[in-house]
C-alpha cells in the first residue's frame, strides 16, 4: 500500500496560482470565497530595504499521519485511508467545525447551504456537492485511485509541488524526504504531516 | 521556512460558543451540586427542582447556540445516537453530547416525584395531566426507590459535561493557551464556582429560608476555595504561557493587556467576590446585599473568562 506524499519547492514556484484554479475547478470550490478554495498561494516580501525576497508559500491540507481533525471530529465525518490521505464523508459531517479549530496548518474550510447554491448555478448539473459539510484537500484522491496525479501537481509549471509514494525508495519524492532537503511544517505539533518545503531562502542572496 | 511566520486568532468558535462553554458548565455543575446537597445533607425539593431546571434549561440553551451553528442540522443525529462511543471514542464533543443527553435525561428523573409534590407544576395545562399519567406515577414510584442510583447518574453526567467543557478546548492541539493541562482543570473549577454563586444567589433571594443557613454557609465556603484555586490555576497558566511557545506568548500578551480580562474577569470576576466572600466566611456580613454581589460578580466572570478564552487563541501559521 502507498503512502502518498507531496513535496512543494519553493523555490520554484512562481505564484501563477494555477494550482488554485485547478484544484478550484478540479473539486468544484467556491470560488467567489478565496477563503474556501482548498488549496491558497500565499504570496509574502521577506526581507529588509533592497534585500528584500517574495515568497510564493502554497498550502494546503497536510493529511497527517497523527491529524487532530479526524480525532476532534464527533460524527467520524473526518477519516483517514490506508494510502495517507485523509479525506471528508460529507454525508456524516454536521459542520461543527471542530476540525478547522484543530487544525494547525488553516486547511478546513466550511461549505455553507449558500455556497451550495452558488455552486448549483456556478457549475451547473455537474455539480456535484451533496450537502453543506466542512471541507478540505482530499489530494485528488479520484484521480489518485486511477493512477493520475493531483490536479494541482499536474498543472504546476514549476514542477514545484511534486507527488509521491514515502514508501517506494526510487520514488524523488520519498528520497528528497529521506535526505532531509524536504521538510515538515511545524512537526513539534506531533500531527506528523504528509507534504514537505523545500526551503527557498538560504539558496538565495 | 519558519522565518516568516504568522500569528492569527480565529473566528470559527466566538462569543456563542463561549455561552455553549459557559451554559454547560455553570447548568451541569448546578445539577450536581443540588443533587448532592439532596441525597447528602438535606433532602431539599426547590434546590433539586430548581437544579434539574438550570441543568435542562441553560444545557438547552447553550445547545441550541452550537446547533444553530452547525452546516448541517440533520447530520447531527449521527452524534445523538450514544453507539457514536464505540465510533468515535477519541472525540471530545461526541462524549459532552452524550454526557449532555444523558445528565438531562437522569435530572428530570431524579426531579420528577419533586415535581409531582409540587403545586406550581399543577397550575401549568398539559403538564398537570402528563405527570398524572399512569406510567408517569410508575416510574416516579422506581426513582424514588432507587434514589441514590437515579442521583448518582446524574451528577456523574454532569461533571463529565462540566470536565468536558475544558477538554474539548485542550484537544486544538496548535493553540498554546487551549493545548494545556490547565485548561480542563481552570474550567471545572468555573464551572462548579458558577454554580455555587448561582445557588447562593438562589438561596439568598427566590428560595431564602432561615433553615438553610448552613447550607448557604457551605456553598460559601465551597466557593471561596473553588475561587482560590482558579487564581492558582490562572497563575500556573501564566508562568506557563510567558515562556514556551510564541502562540502562548502571543495569547498571554492578548489576554494580560486586555482590560476586561484583567480587569473584569481577575480583578471583578474573582478577586473582588473573593475578598467579599472571605469576610462573609470569617466575620460574616450584617446583610445579604455583600454575597448577591459576589455571586452576580462570580457569574459575570464565569462567562468572560470563556469569552476571552476563545478570542486568544493564537494559531502560528508558518507562511
Amino acid at each position: 500500500m502507498p503512502h502518498f506524499a507531496m513535496v512543494i519547492d519553493l523555490n520554484t514556484c512562481v505564484g501563477c496560482n494555477a494550482c488554485m484554479a485547478a484544484c478550484a475547478m478540479e473539486n468544484q470550490a467556491p470560488v467567489w470565497d478565496k477563503d474556501k478554495w482548498r488549496t491558497y498561494v500565499h504570496d509574502k516580501e521577506i526581507g529588509l530595504g533592497s534585500d528584500v525576497n517574495r515568497r510564493f508559500f502554497p498550502r494546503l491540507c497536510n493529511h497527517c499521519d497523527n491529524p487532530p481533525c479526524m480525532s476532534v471530529c464527533p460524527t467520524g465525518a473526518t477519516q483517514k485511508k490506508a494510502n495517507g490521505i485523509v479525506f471528508v464523508d460529507q454525508e456524516l459531517c454536521m459542520g461543527c467545525r471542530a476540525c478547522a479549530m484543530a487544525c494547525p496548518y488553516h486547511a478546513r474550510v466550511a461549505i455553507t447551504s449558500d455556497d451550495m447554491r452558488e455552486g448549483r448555478e456556478f457549475y451547473g448539473s455537474d455539480y456535484r456537492r451533496t450537502s453543506p459539510s466542512m471541507d478540505k484537500c482530499s489530494f485528488c484522491d479520484h484521480r489518485v485511485e486511477q493512477g493520475i496525479k493531483p490536479a494541482c501537481v499536474e498543472t504546476c509549471v514549476g514542477s514545484a509541488r511534486m507527488f509521491g509514494d514515502l514508501d517506494d525508495p526510487n520514488d524523488p519524492v520519498a528520497q528528497m524526504v529521506a535526505s532531509g532537503a524536504a521538510r515538515a511544517l511545524m512537526p513539534h505539533i506531533g500531527t506528523r504531516p504528509n507534504v514537505y518545503y523545500i526551503d527557498d531562502i538560504k539558496w538565495r542572496g | 521556512m519558519d522565518v516568516n511566520m504568522t500569528y492569527a486568532t480565529q473566528d470559527i468558535w466566538t462569543w456563542w460558543l463561549a455561552i455553549y462553554l459557559y451554559f454547560g458548565g455553570l447548568g451541569a455543575a448546578t445539577l450536581a451540586v443540588t443533587f448532592l446537597t439532596d441525597m447528602y445533607l438535606k433532602p431539599h425539593r426547590h434546590l433539586v427542582i430548581w437544579g434539574a431546571g438550570a441543568g435542562v434549561v441553560l444545557l438547552a440553551l447553550g445547545s441550541l447556540m452550537l446547533f444553530g451553528h452547525l452546516l448541517d442540522k440533520t447530520a447531527v443525529l449521527n452524534v445523538l445516537n450514544p453507539m457514536i462511543l464505540f465510533r468515535k471514542p477519541d472525540a471530545w464533543i461526541a462524549w459532552g453530547t452524550q454526557f449532555i443527553i444523558w445528565m438531562m435525561v437522569w435530572g428530570v428523573l431524579y426531579a420528577l416525584p419533586y415535581v409531582r409534590e409540587t403545586d406550581f407544576p399543577r397550575k401549568v395545562p398539559g403538564l398537570r395531566n402528563l405527570i398524572d399519567r399512569p406510567f408517569v406515577v410508575t416510574i416516579g414510584t422506581l426513582v424514588q426507590r432507587f434514589h441514590y442510583t437515579v442521583g448518582w447518574l446524574a451528577v456523574i453526567n454532569g461533571v463529565g459535561v462540566a470536565v468536558y467543557t475544558g477538554l474539548l478546548l485542550q484537544s486544538f492541539p496548535a493553540v498554546a493557551l487551549w493545548h494545556n493541562p490547565a485548561v480542563p482543570l481552570l474550567f471545572t473549577v468555573s464551572a462548579f464556582s458558577t454554580a455555587m454563586a448561582f445557588l447562593l444567589l438562589l438561596m439568598y433571594t427566590l428560595i431564602n429560608d432561615q433553615a438553610d443557613e448552613y447550607i448557604r454557609v457551605l456553598y460559601e465556603r465551597i466557593d471561596l476555595v473553588l475561587i482560590a484555586a482558579e487564581l492558582v490555576i490562572l497563575f500556573s497558566l501564566y508562568q506557563y504561557l510567558k515562556n514556551g511557545s510564541e502562540s502562548g506568548v502571543r495569547s498571554l500578551e492578548l489576554l494580560w493587556n486586555d482590560y476586561g480580562w484583567l480587569i473584569g474577569f481577575i480583578g471583578f470576576g474573582l478577586i473582588v467576590p473573593f475578598v467579599l466572600e472571605l469576610k462573609g466566611v470569617i466575620k460574616g456580613w450584617a446583610t445579604r446585599v455583600p454575597i448577591i454581589t459576589a455571586s452576580i460578580l462570580v457569574l459575570t466572570g464565569g462567562y468572560l473568562l470563556r469569552y476571552y478564552f476563545m478570542y486568544a487563541g493564537v494559531y502560528a501559521y508558518p507562511w
